[in-house]
């Protein structure tokens, strides 16, 4: 080996060889980093996803699907890689992180939480030509699915994604807990005085119990209450145009009355006097002990500390069925209620669906994917046991929900009517990271009017740098 | 350099010489010098690529705006210059300050107190016992043990405030009270990284010459006297390296405080280098990012140095 440098090799040719072994190492990481198309030489068959949650699920998924691959295409195949995080901010990190490597995929199912980050930085495409091309064979899908869930895949007028499921933000509660306190199940229009009424009758069942429990993220925390009292962080819009899907789509379907190109997020509102209310009440309910100090992430725990009876209500979804059955509740023992009214019926919802990146050298195969993902049957390959809600209503039934529970599952469907999409704009992580320290501050010194003063100036520098 | 080394030298040279006479002796010599330069190489290489270049293009990207996704824009100091003007970025560097000072102060303190204490010990395997014990949570992955330290110190369900409220305490709201999250977090950290400076110690005081503390006792020095005068004042380079090595670590905090309290309460245990992971990789502000980094880098270059010029007057070298 030493002999290949040549006798005459001093310190200096040394050097040189380092030097421009130096520089062809600089300039590869430089070339890596600044990668602005990133990846794009993905095999002609092999299409790559990310899915956010365990590899051994995306695993299990990519075997499911992969039947479903070879009938689009027998040379094709998909691989899910997935990603790991306490909530979606984590996720979409971890996603541009991979981008920036050079090492981006063809697919991604993101939920509304990064889609405009995503479509405004151009890096999901519309899909717009091709819903326009494949339009009758998509009827039967559109006319399944809630125009409201369609409307949140949308940004400046164009369809980002085709949702498969959603999360609507009710309220869960313990029917054994409420039995113990003597409550009855909640009306279906409840109010806010009623939900403290059952809190406070909770907390009379000792201090083990706690009457109502939250985590402090974007998606059903003291936000649900926000929308309840008619306000939100930022102020609702709506981009123009659309018209092209909801004309050919949803001709006739008086839920798409009013729908246009998607979420508008405006100036922030977070120091509103619906915000402050609304965090100031659940600071009260922890005050009087009929709520603990909250947690930040994505509600694991919370699941377990509910599947253990120790929590009498709390904001959950779809994805709390299969959750809590999961965690070893049974059919009977929770159930779930509209999120009670306050100044307004309003309540949030996220949802979820599969983007195609803009880098992929297989879009026209990613497209034929997304729709197969999109189809019923494969519904319950991707998401077995109640871990979310489908977005197609041909999927709601008493089937479904006979195993786990609750037996009124069609307030998931059934609240989407007033529901607004949680407000995520292009500056989601930015919001989501102030959400988190504002809130676990109002919680700690009890100011909930000075941390949202300071939330409202995180969101307009947010905003600014946007 | 001394007539004893001069003289070594020479002799080593002079060697060198007679051996280079010999048949096939220079080539020999030649390939111990390529040998040699190429293993300096691989160190050179491998600082060069892991943490030069990774400094240099962060120290490149703090004057660009960069959102990974489009190329990046040459914005000059503005980066700096916003910086200086952030008051929670400034705030998250005040924060890593006073987390880092009582890290420090408590892992020196306690790893020599418990350095001290088993170097007393007589019977080996009670020493091996207590280092291995002392030093087994640096072992454990950091991720894993602030988890678990999460829910340990859970304020509502947490195994400490059950225990607490079993002997008639009340909670403590460890992780959810801006001071107590903050106390909390050193502790856990001076948990985990204690068996780091206590190893040092036991090595520093073991090293101690017999005959120094044979002289001492003779002279009539107690315990305490012979530890505050002898022992701690010849184990004090090995203190200065702990200290130097526990302040740049304490410095660079991120996994306790992102995994237990996400920075929070409030803003109560973002670290500058939580901050920095924020800016760049929640907020793609990567040239924002990087001036964060720089400015850190400068902190701990600054408080080395200073360790180093109060090391000239407190440290004795033998």
């Amino acid at each position: 080996m030493t002999g290949s440098f040549g006798p005459t090799m001093d310190r200096r040719t040394l050097f040189k060889f380092g030097g421009a072994g130096l520089a062809i190492t600089g300039l590869a990481s430089l070339a890596a980093c600044s990668s602005t198309s990133g990846g794009g030489t993905n095999s002609s068959a092999t299409l790559k996803m990310l899915y956010f949650g365990e590899q051994k699920a995306a695993t299990t998924i990519q075997k499911a699907l992969q039947p479903q691959i070879k009938k689009i295409d027998k040379n094709a195949t998909l691989e899910i890689t997935a990603i790991n995080g306490t909530d979606w901010n984590d996720f979409i990190a971890k996603v541009l992180t991979q981008i920036a490597a050079g090492a981006a995929p063809d697919l991604v199912s993101v939920a509304t939480e990064g889609l405009q980050q995503m479509a405004s930085k151009q890096m999901i495409v519309p899909l717009d030509d091709y819903v326009t091309k494949d339009m009758s064979s998509l009827k039967s899908y559109f006319g399944d699915v809630h125009p409201a869930l369609v409307e949140s895949m949308m940004y400046q007028g164009h369809l980002y994604e085709l949702t498969d499921s959603y999360n609507a933000g009710s309220m869960f509660y313990s029917t054994d807990l409420y039995k113990n306190a003597g409550l009855s199940t909640p009306p279906a229009a409840w109010t806010m005085d009623e939900f403290h009424n059952n809190a406070e009758k909770l907390a009379a069942l000792g201090s083990k119990t706690n009457s109502f429990d939250w985590v402090v993220r974007l998606w059903g925390s003291w936000t649900s209450f926000l929308y309840a009292n008619d306000g939100n962080l930022l102020t609702e819009g709506k981009y123009s145009g659309g018209d092209w899907l909801w004309n050919k789509a949803y001709a006739d379907n008086p839920q798409a009355k009013g729908r246009h190109g998607g979420w508008k997020w405006g100036d922030p509102t977070a120091n509103s006097k619906a915000a402050v209310e609304a965090l100031e009440y659940v600071i009260e309910m922890q005050k009087a002990n009929l709520s603990p100090s909250p947690d930040v992430g994505g509600g694991g725990t919370l699941q377990g500390l509910f599947a253990s009876g120790r929590i009498g209500m709390t904001i959950g979804g779809g994805f709390w069925a299969g959750g809590l059955y999961n965690a070893g509740m049974k059919n009977g023992s929770f159930d779930v209620q509209t999120f009670p009214t306050w100044k307004s019926n309003k309540s949030l919802f996220g949802a979820g669906g599969y983007g195609i990146f803009n880098t992929s050298k297989n879009k026209d195969l990613a497209w034929e994917v997304v729709k197969m993902l999109v189809q019923p049957e494969t519904f319950d390959l991707v998401y077995p046991g109640n871990v979310t809600t489908p977005a197609r209503k041909s999927l709601m039934t008493a089937e479904r929900y006979k195993t786990t529970g609750p037996e009124h599952w069609s307030v998931f469907w059934d609240q989407l009517d007033g529901s607004v999409p949680i407000s995520a704009p292009p500056y989601y992580q930015a919001l989501a990271t102030s959400l988190n320290q504002r809130t676990t501050q109002a919680i700690s010194s009890g100011d909930a009017k000075a941390a949202l003063d300071g939330m409202q100036s995180d969101l307009e520098k947010a905003q600014a740098n946007s | 350099m001394s007539a004893a080394t001069e003289t070594r030298v020479s002799a080593s040279r002079e060697s060198t010489r007679l051996i280079a006479r010999r048949p096939g002796a220079r080539r020999a010599i030649r390939r111990e010098a390529v040998f040699g330069y190429l293993m300096i190489g691989l160190a050179v290489a491998f600082v060069t690529v892991f943490t030069l270049i990774p400094i240099l293009v962060s120290l490149g990207l703090s004057f660009f705006s960069w959102d990974v996704i489009t190329p990046p824009q040459f914005v000059g100091i503005k980066n700096f210059t916003r910086l200086f003007s952030d008051g929670q970025v400034l705030s998250s560097f005040g924060v890593t300050i006073v987390l880092a000072i009582g890290i420090v102060v408590l892992q020196i303190a306690l790893g020599l107190l418990l350095a001290v204490l088993v170097n007393t010990r007589k019977h080996k395997w009670t020493k091996a016992l207590f280092r291995t014990t002392f030093y087994l949570p640096l072992l454990a992955s950091t991720a894993a043990v602030s988890i678990f330290m999460g829910y340990l110190f859970d304020a509502k369900f947490g195994l400490i405030n059950y225990y607490l409220n079993e002997i008639g305490l009340p909670s403590v709201p460890w992780l959810v009270n801006p001071t107590t999250a903050q106390i909390t977090m050193i502790l856990i950290v001076v948990w985990q990284q204690v068996g780091f400076t206590f190893v040092l110690f036991v090595a520093g005081l073991t090293s101690v010459p017999t005959d120094v503390l044979e002289a001492a006792a003779i002279d009539g020095a107690g315990a305490w006297r012979t530890l505050f005068r002898i022992k701690i004042p010849l184990i004090s380079p090995t203190i200065l390296f702990a200290t130097v090595v526990a302040m740049i670590n304490a410095m660079q905090l991120f996994d306790q405080p992102f995994i237990m309290t996400k920075g929070g309460p409030g803003t109560a245990t973002t670290t500058a280098t939580i901050a920095m992971y924020q800016t760049g990789f929640q907020n793609l502000q990567f040239g924002y990012a990087s001036a964060i980094a720089i400015l850190l880098l400068v902190i701990i270059l600054i408080i080395t140095g200073i360790q180093f010029l109060a090391a000239r007057k407190l440290v004795f070298y033998q």
